[in-house]
C-alpha cells in the first residue's frame, strides 16, 4: 500500500483545515461544467472540484482525492465512483471522528 | 511545644454548613484522630476538634498510611478532601475522609478545649456535645491529661488523676442503660464471613436490610408459617435467615427493616442455590432458642446497597432469565394505580407502571407491585414532573411487549440516590436527555422472536459475550444478533439428513426401496436432503460453533443440500464440494441466533443455533458502530 502521500478525510466544514494539502472526500454530484464539477458534501455544503473531469458513466456519489485549494474547492487528482447507495451520514461521522478524537489513527 | 493544633469549632461549622458539596469549598481543617479502629479493610475514628467529636471513616486507600504509622491514633490530621455523609436511616452524619495529611507529631491524649466539660464524657450520653453515639470503648482513658497544645486556646485546668475501677468506669459511662446494652460491650462479634455450620458459638451484629412477608404453607408434613430476613454486617457480607412457626411468630415483629441486632444461637446450612439470590454459601435458620437482641444505642456502618446497573439497551439478554437486575433511570411517566387479579388465589393486588429512560436513549416500563405501587409509587406520581432519578434493585425481566421489568418482594427502590451514576444521569438528562427522542427498548423486539424473523440489529452482541456467559439461555432461549465470519466448515461431517419432501421430518430408508415418513405415516419414493450443519464462526472478540438448519445453511453455502451432495460424490481433479465450502469460508454475515443450554453427558453445554442469516448491510453496521463509539464516549466522559 502506497502511503507516500496520505490524504485526510474531510467534509465541507473540515476542508478549510487542509488548504494546500491532499484531501479526500465524497460528494454527491449536483451539476458539472467544463473543467469543474459541483457537488454537495456529506454535511450539505457546496464543493467545487476543478481539474480533469471524471470519465462517465458516473454514479450519484463520487470520491475525489486532490489538493484543497480553498475552503470550498478541490483540485482533483483521482476520481472514484462510489455508487448510488451510499450513506453520507456515516461518512460524515467518519470525517468528524478522523479529525477529532481519533486523529492519531489517521494521518 | 507544638505549633499545630486542631481548628477550633471546625466540626460544628462543617456540620452546620451542609451546602458545601465539595471539600474544595471548605477551608482545610485540622482535627485529632481518636478511637482509631479497623473495620474490615477500612479504619474508623472519631474526629475531634477539641469541642466536638464526629464519627469518621478513612477510605480504604488511606489504610496503608495507617498501617505504616503515618496516621496514628491521637495524631492531628489536616483534612484535605472529605465528604459529609448521612448514616443511612439516621439523621446523624459522619465524615468520609479521602485525603488528609498528618500534622505535627502524635499527641499523648485527646484534646479537650471545653472549659466545663466532665472528664469522663467521651461516653455516649452527653447531649450538649451534639456528637454521634459511637461504640463506647471502655479503655478510653478517663484520666485525660489536658495538654497545652498551642497558644491561643484556653485549656481546662489540669485535673487530678483519679484511678477508677473498670466497673466504676462502665457504670459512669452507661448510667442506667439497660443490661443488654452493657452486655453488648463485652460481647465478641463475629464477622458473617466466618460463620460455618460446625461452630455454633457465635454472635453476629447485623442490620436487617430486607424483610420478607410472613407466608403460610402446607406440605406433606403439615402446615406452618415462615418468613425470612436478609442480614448485612459491617463488612458488607450478607446472609439470609429463615424462621418457621414459633420462631417466626416470635421474631416477626422484633425484626424491623433497617435496625441493628445481635444474633446468636442460629444454625447454618448450605444454601439451596435454586432459591437463593443472596451471595452466601450458607443460609441461617433461627429457632425458638435463638437470641435476637436489638442493638439500640449503637451505631453501625453498613456499606450502602451495592447496585450493579444495567443500561436499558442491554436488557434484551436478561429477558426471562433467572438473574435479577438493577436499574437506574429518569422517570418519564407514572401511571395511576391499577388493580390486578392474581391468578393463583384471585386476590386483587395493586400495580403501577412507571416509564424510565437512561443514557442509552431507550425507555422501559417498570411495574411496581403491592406496597411499592401504593407507597413509593404515589410519591413518584406526585414528583413526576420533576423527572427524578430512581434506582431499583432486584428486578425481574419479562418479555411483555418485548422487555418489561417487574418488582418482587425483595426489590428496593431509592428516589434520587446520592450516587455518581445518579448525578451523571441527571446531568445527561438536563443537558440533552430532556429533548432527545427515545424509543422503547421493547419496540425492537417481539415475543415472536422465536420465528427468527426479527431484526438483525437488535440485541446485538459480540461472540465473546455469548461464550463468556455459560448461564445464558438457562431457562428460556435467548435471542441475539451478531455479525461474524464463517471460519470453518468441517468437510467430513454429517451435513444433512434425509427428509420427507412433504413435512421435512426425518425419514428412514425402507427395506424395499423408498423412504418411510413417521410423521406422514406414508412411504415415499424419494426424499430430499436438508442441512443440519455445524459451522464455526469468528469475530474480533472470539469464536464459537453454531448449528445451522436448511434455509440458513443454503444461504451460507449458496446451494441446496441435494446439489452439494451431488458435488461431493463427483469424481474429478477439482473437488467442487471442497470448493463450495471454501467459498463459503471467511464470508461475513449478520446472524440471528438463539442460545440455549443442553445437557450432554451430564455436562451443561451452550448451544447456539442460527435462526436467520442476512448479508452484511454496511450502512446499517456502520450506524451500529457509530452508536457504540458514541456510547463509550458518553460512559467515559462522565467518569
Amino acid at each position: 500500500m502506497d502511503t507516500s502521500s496520505p490524504s485526510a478525510f474531510v467534509n465541507g466544514a473540515l476542508l478549510r483545515r487542509y488548504i494546500g494539502q491532499k484531501v479526500r472526500t465524497v460528494i454527491q454530484v449536483i451539476g458539472s461544467d467544463t473543467g469543474s464539477v459541483v457537488g454537495k458534501s456529506t454535511d450539505d455544503l457546496q464543493i467545487v472540484v476543478r481539474g480533469p473531469s471524471p470519465t462517465p458513466p458516473l454514479t450519484t456519489y463520487l470520491e475525489v482525492i486532490g489538493i484543497a485549494e480553498s475552503d470550498n474547492s478541490i483540485r482533483a487528482e483521482t476520481w472514484t465512483n462510489f455508487g448510488n447507495t451510499f450513506d453520507p451520514q456515516n461518512y460524515n461521522e467518519l470525517c468528524k471522528l478522523a479529525n477529532g478524537e481519533f486523529k492519531h489513527l489517521f494521518i | 511545644m507544638q505549633t499545630a493544633s486542631v481548628t477550633p469549632d471546625a466540626i460544628s461549622s462543617v456540620l452546620s454548613n451542609p451546602s458545601f458539596d465539595s471539600s474544595s469549598d471548605r477551608p482545610e481543617i485540622v482535627v485529632q484522630v481518636v478511637d482509631l479502629k479497623p473495620i474490615g479493610n477500612r479504619y474508623t475514628f472519631s474526629a475531634n476538634d477539641g469541642k466536638t467529636k464526629v464519627k469518621a471513616i478513612f477510605t480504604a486507600s488511606l489504610t496503608p498510611e495507617i498501617i505504616s504509622g503515618k496516621i496514628q491514633n491521637l495524631c492531628l490530621i489536616r483534612l484535605i478532601d472529605f465528604t459529609v455523609n448521612d448514616i443511612s436511616s439516621k439523621s446523624t452524619k459522619y465524615f468520609l475522609v479521602t485525603k488528609c495529611e498528618a500534622v505535627g507529631s502524635v499527641l499523648d491524649s485527646e484534646i479537650n478545649l471545653e472549659s466545663n466539660s466532665q472528664e469522663e464524657e467521651e461516653a455516649t450520653t452527653e447531649p450538649k456535645r451534639q456528637k454521634l453515639d459511637h461504640s463506647p470503648a471502655p479503655v478510653t482513658p478517663v484520666s485525660d491529661v489536658k495538654m497545652d497544645v498551642s497558644t491561643g486556646i484556653t485549656l481546662k485546668p489540669k485535673q487530678d488523676f483519679v484511678s477508677k475501677s473498670a466497673s466504676q468506669i462502665m457504670s459512669e459511662q452507661r448510667g442506667n442503660a439497660a443490661p443488654a446494652a452493657r452486655m453488648s460491650m463485652t460481647r465478641r462479634v463475629h464477622p458473617l464471613v466466618s460463620l460455618n455450620p460446625y461452630q455454633g458459638n457465635w454472635t453476629i451484629k447485623v442490620r436487617v436490610t430486607n424483610k420478607g412477608v410472613m407466608r403460610n404453607y402446607k406440605n406433606a408434613r403439615g402446615e406452618g408459617c415462615v418468613f425470612n430476613v436478609e442480614l448485612t454486617d459491617e463488612e458488607g457480607t450478607q446472609i439470609q435467615a429463615t424462621m418457621f412457626n414459633d420462631a417466626a411468630r416470635k421474631f416477626y415483629d422484633r425484626f424491623q427493616l433497617g435496625k441493628v441486632y445481635y444474633i446468636s444461637r442460629g444454625s447454618l446450612k448450605l444454601a439451596n442455590k435454586q432459591f437463593k439470590t443472596i451471595q452466601n454459601d450458607y443460609e441461617m435458620t433461627l429457632n425458638d432458642n435463638s437470641e435476637v437482641e436489638e442493638a439500640s444505642s449503637e451505631e453501625m456502618f453498613i456499606p450502602e446497597t451495592k447496585f450493579n446497573f444495567i443500561p436499558i439497551e442491554e436488557l434484551g439478554m436478561y429477558v426471562n432469565q433467572k438473574e435479577l437486575i438493577d436499574l437506574i433511570g429518569v422517570v418519564q411517566s407514572v401511571s395511576p394505580t391499577m388493580s390486578i387479579r392474581r391468578r393463583t388465589d384471585n386476590e386483587m393486588i395493586p400495580k403501577r407502571d412507571i416509564t424510565l429512560a437512561d443514557e442509552s436513549k431507550k425507555t422501559v416500563v417498570v411495574s411496581l407491585w403491592n406496597d411499592l405501587a401504593t407507597g413509593i409509587g404515589q410519591e413518584l406520581l406526585d414528583m413526576a414532573d420533576k423527572s427524578p432519578v430512581i434506582a431499583i434493585k432486584s428486578l425481574k425481566v419479562g418479555d411483555f411487549q418485548g422487555v418489561s421489568l417487574s418488582t418482587i418482594s425483595r426489590s428496593n427502590v431509592v428516589i434520587n440516590p446520592e450516587s455518581p451514576e445518579a448525578k451523571k444521569l441527571k446531568s445527561w438528562f438536563d443537558s440533552e436527555g430532556k429533548e432527545v427522542s427515545m424509543s422503547s427498548i421493547g419496540s425492537g423486539m417481539s415475543p415472536l422472536a422465536k420465528n427468527g424473523s426479527r431484526s438483525m440489529y437488535t440485541d446485538r452482541v459480540l461472540l465473546s459475550q455469548i461464550t463468556s456467559n455459560p448461564s445464558l439461555g438457562e431457562e428460556k432461549p435467548v435471542f441475539l444478533s451478531t455479525r461474524a465470519y464463517i471460519s470453518f466448515i468441517k468437510p467430513d461431517q454429517t451435513m444433512w439428513y434425509q427428509a420427507c419432501k412433504t413435512c421435512n421430518k426425518k425419514v428412514t430408508e425402507a427395506l424395499d426401496s423408498g423412504y418411510w415418513c413417521e410423521g406422514c405415516q406414508k412411504k415415499y419414493e424419494e426424499c430430499s436432503l436438508r442441512y443440519i450443519m455445524a459451522v464455526k464462526v469468528t469475530d474480533s472478540s472470539g469464536e464459537t460453533w453454531i448449528s445451522s438448519f436448511n434455509d440458513e445453511a443454503e444461504k451460507i453455502l449458496g446451494c441446496s443440500a441435494d446439489e452439494l451432495n451431488k458435488l461431493r460424490s463427483e469424481e474429478g481433479e477439482v473437488n467442487e464440494y471442497q470448493t463450495k465450502l471454501k467459498e463459503a469460508t471467511w464470508s461475513c454475515h449478520a446472524f440471528r441466533v438463539s442460545v440455549t443450554q443442553n445437557e450432554y453427558n451430564g455436562e451443561k453445554r451452550q448451544r447456539v443455533t442460527v435462526k436467520g442469516v442476512a448479508p452484511v448491510d454496511f450502512a446499517a453496521e456502520t450506524r451500529l458502530l457509530l452508536q457504540d463509539i458514541s456510547n463509550k464516549n458518553n460512559n467515559q466522559a462522565s467518569q
